[in-house]
């Protein structure tokens, strides 16, 4: 394994937390509250608990190869040109997955902060920061992690705070209107976006210290992450209501705006645009991280740190190509994304865990 | 403007390789050096493309037009 770098549990935790939170605190809650109008936040509990499932199986993965990332045992389990292709499959999804964040900066910040800013310039100063973290390696960011957390969790407690005066829980009501069904219907694309994305980390879990432990702090990371989000989402819901939250393309963020503290604390959104930054930041950095490391394992390298700059030259334009407006951005979300993360995030993995058992094939 | 960009992408692959491949060549590392080249070629190319408004084939559509009536199964097993 040519990264030999090694991270604390309490910093893997963390990571799996941001991962969980970035990006999905400002693009799910929109499309929640579209089809489980005031009942949005039993969504998030739902998706949270089936996400755990998730988390099983690649705990299981984890645990049956505790030295060996998703690209080595894939070829182990599944023999050498099979396995490859498996590999590069999956880097190619890291790799999408990376692009679409990038995307997601570059579409927020041309419509809501920066209107006249080209977005190639905000994609461009974007990925040049994250190759900086990639090439530091992955104790860097994990470190840098640990520095931010508390920032992340401070402002989305501080938010949450300021907007007491601003609840009406009237805006619940009525609980469970059309029964069961719209909450099953809008809990599928949030398996999408952001728990099946967590089987990034299969490429991180090697990197841990005290293998044996990280199976309990990937679930305690998913929970906490599944708990910041149902904060984020019970708030929209509470001071925004369902209509409005819909409407909205970014909720929590028109949800920042409406703080109002006797007058005096006024328009702290762009705190709601800075935690969003730290966490996505965090989460293209982990999947930018896992292709470079993908891409080096496959090919049986000693290093991966030659190639991050091509492939963040690659990104750029691969941001701006995956998708020519906001509207096939959304329906991509929307109705692709899910079934597409299934193939990765739950197929393929059950299927190397089903061969590896047939095969009773461990980590040597 | 499009002309400074491709400038710009230039000035950057030189700087790049001027700082990778001295190193890749000195421990013979050809898999790496070939592996590298394929990126670095394939990053320009994109990065003219995109300046000059090619229409590079977006793999989305691909992947829509693949996972699109799996969707659709799923949605309509959830109404």
């Amino acid at each position: 394994m040519p990264e030999k770098e090694k991270i604390f549990l309490h910093q893997f935790t963390l990571l799996v937390i941001i991962f969980t939170i970035g990006s999905t605190v400002l693009v799910t809650p929109s499309g929640l509250s579209r089809v489980a109008r005031q009942d949005a936040w039993m969504v998030v509990i739902l998706a949270t608990s089936v996400a755990m499932m998730f988390v099983w199986i690649y705990n299981s993965l984890g645990k049956r190869f505790p030295e060996m990332t998703l690209v080595e045992y894939s070829e182990q389990i599944l023999g050498k040109w099979l396995g490859k292709i498996v590999s590069l499959l999956f880097i190619s999804y890291f790799f999408l997955l990376a692009s679409l964040l990038v995307r997601e900066i570059g579409d927020f910040m041309t419509t809501q902060i920066m209107p006249e800013t080209p977005i190639h310039a905000i994609h461009a100063i974007f990925v040049f920061i994250m190759v900086m973290g990639v090439r530091y390696g992955l104790e860097t960011f994990a470190r840098a992690a640990e520095i931010f957390f508390p920032w992340i969790l401070g402002f989305i407690l501080f938010l949450s705070f300021a907007l007491v005066p601003e609840i009406d829980l009237q805006r619940m009501e009525p609980i469970l209107e059309r029964g069961i069904k719209p909450i099953l219907q809008a809990s599928f694309p949030m398996l999408g976006l952001p728990f099946l994305e967590l089987v990034v980390f299969l490429m991180i879990l090697p990197a841990i210290q005290q293998t044996k432990k990280a199976a309990k702090a990937f679930y305690i990371g998913t929970l906490i992450g599944g708990s910041v989000l149902l904060l984020v989402t019970l708030m929209t819901v509470f001071v925004l209501g369902p209509a409005l939250a819909t409407n909205q393309m970014y909720p929590s963020y028109v949800l920042a705006k409406k703080v109002n503290i006797g007058g005096f604390l006024q328009r702290v959104e762009a705190i709601m645009a800075g935690i969003w930054f730290m966490t996505i930041y965090f989460k293209v950095t982990i999947c930018f991280f896992a292709t470079a490391l993908g891409l080096a394992q496959i090919f049986k390298m000693q290093d991966f740190r030659f190639m991050v700059f091509p492939l963040g030259m690659i990104l750029v334009p691969l941001s701006l190509i995956i998708s020519p407006n906001i509207v096939y951005f959304n329906t991509l979300l929307r109705d692709i994304w899910t079934p597409y993360s299934l193939t990765y995030g739950l197929f393929l993995p059950l299927l190397l865990l089903v061969v590896a058992a047939i095969r009773k094939q461990k980590s040597k | 403007m499009g002309f400074f960009v491709i400038i710009g992408i230039l000035i950057l692959s030189i700087v790049v390789s001027i700082v990778e491949i001295p190193r890749l060549r000195k421990q013979n590392q050809k898999k790496e050096l070939w592996l590298f080249s394929f990126l670095l070629l394939l990053a320009v190319g994109m990065g003219v493309s995109v300046t000059f408004h090619v229409n590079l084939p977006n793999p989305f559509d691909t992947i829509t037009a693949i996972y699109k009536p799996l969707n659709d199964v799923i949605q309509k097993g959830l109404q």
